[in-house]
């Protein structure tokens, strides 16, 4: 059985969840113009994706901005300190939500792993990276990517089975 | 009225509350299925639980299980708040005894439909 994960499919997912959950309009998210810098200490949060197609939806930004992306979600001023617990919580449940939507465009589904958090996310060895989004949140960097596991053969952007 | 927030994320509990308040509603949380029957089994009483799917401990499906179970709380309208998308998993849902399903994200507009279809919203807030 053939699946496309395409890029335009994932933006729209990815915009659509910070429209709805974080920004409460649409625009706030972009796709990034030019060459991505480096992420000044990173953050990233992931879903993995069990069953019939195993793979993972994975966002990373810097850890500035995922404690602004936490504020926004908890409804906290911009000058109050974020902890790592409600960082944890507020930037995996958009990666939860981003993962759910993408498991959706699977046609055979399976289940959604519960939402991590981290300096980095574990290195499945042969995983396959089948899109990557470098996107401007608000100005700052954030990238949304998708990797699948156990389909060793296919480039990127290649229909999975 | 009263309704009952499930899901292991504070930050979701915390947008689908802050969208429930506006609407008239007194909302009560529990991180996983198990908590949200410790809340009812103590005698809380809701008109309105919204459940997360995955969750720790007792998923959304097992809640709704054990809710549909008591007869007492048959009058519990029991909505999924979801990730869950697939056509089989809003099948099991459905038939397991919950009367909604609304997916991850949402909008406000969007609650409010889904609680105007239950006759859930207050007079003065019908669409």
């Amino acid at each position: 059985m053939i699946a496309v994960v395409e890029r335009d499919q994932v933006l729209a997912i990815a915009q659509d969840v910070f429209a709805a959950m974080v920004d409460g309009d649409a625009g706030r998210l972009q796709p990034w113009s030019g060459t991505l810098p480096s992420l000044e200490d990173p953050v990233v949060a992931w879903v993995d994706l069990h069953g019939p197609w195993t793979g993972r939806a994975e966002l990373t930004t810097e850890r500035a901005t995922a404690q602004d992306l936490a504020r926004a979600l908890l409804g906290m001023g911009a000058d109050e300190a974020v902890s790592q617990l409600d960082l944890v919580d507020a930037f995996g449940e958009v990666a939860n939500v981003v993962g759910g939507n993408v498991k959706s465009l699977l046609p055979r589904q399976g289940t959604l792993g519960l939402p991590q958090v981290a300096a980095a996310a574990p290195v499945v060895p042969g995983a396959l990276l089948v899109q990557h989004l470098p996107l401007s949140w608000r100005g700052r960097p954030l990238v949304v990517a998708v990797r699948a596991f156990d389909h060793p053969v296919l480039s990127e952007g290649t229909p999975l089975a | 009225m009263r309704a009952l927030v499930i899901d292991d994320s504070r930050t979701m509990r915390r947008i689908v509350s802050g969208t429930l308040h506006p609407l008239g509603f007194e909302t009560h949380e529990a991180e996983h299925g198990r908590a949200a029957l410790d809340l009812l089994e103590g005698g809380l009483d809701v008109e309105l639980a919204c459940i997360d799917w995955n969750m720790p401990v007792m998923d959304g499906l097992a809640f709704v299980v054990a809710v549909r179970a008591n007869p007492a709380w048959r009058h519990i309208t029991l909505m999924m708040v979801t990730t869950e998308s697939e056509h089989g998993q809003i099948v099991r849902a459905l038939a397991a005894g919950a009367h909604e399903y609304l997916i991850k994200p949402f909008t406000p507009e969007a609650v409010r439909d889904k609680l105007d279809l239950l006759g859930l919203l207050p007079i003065g807030e019908h669409a």
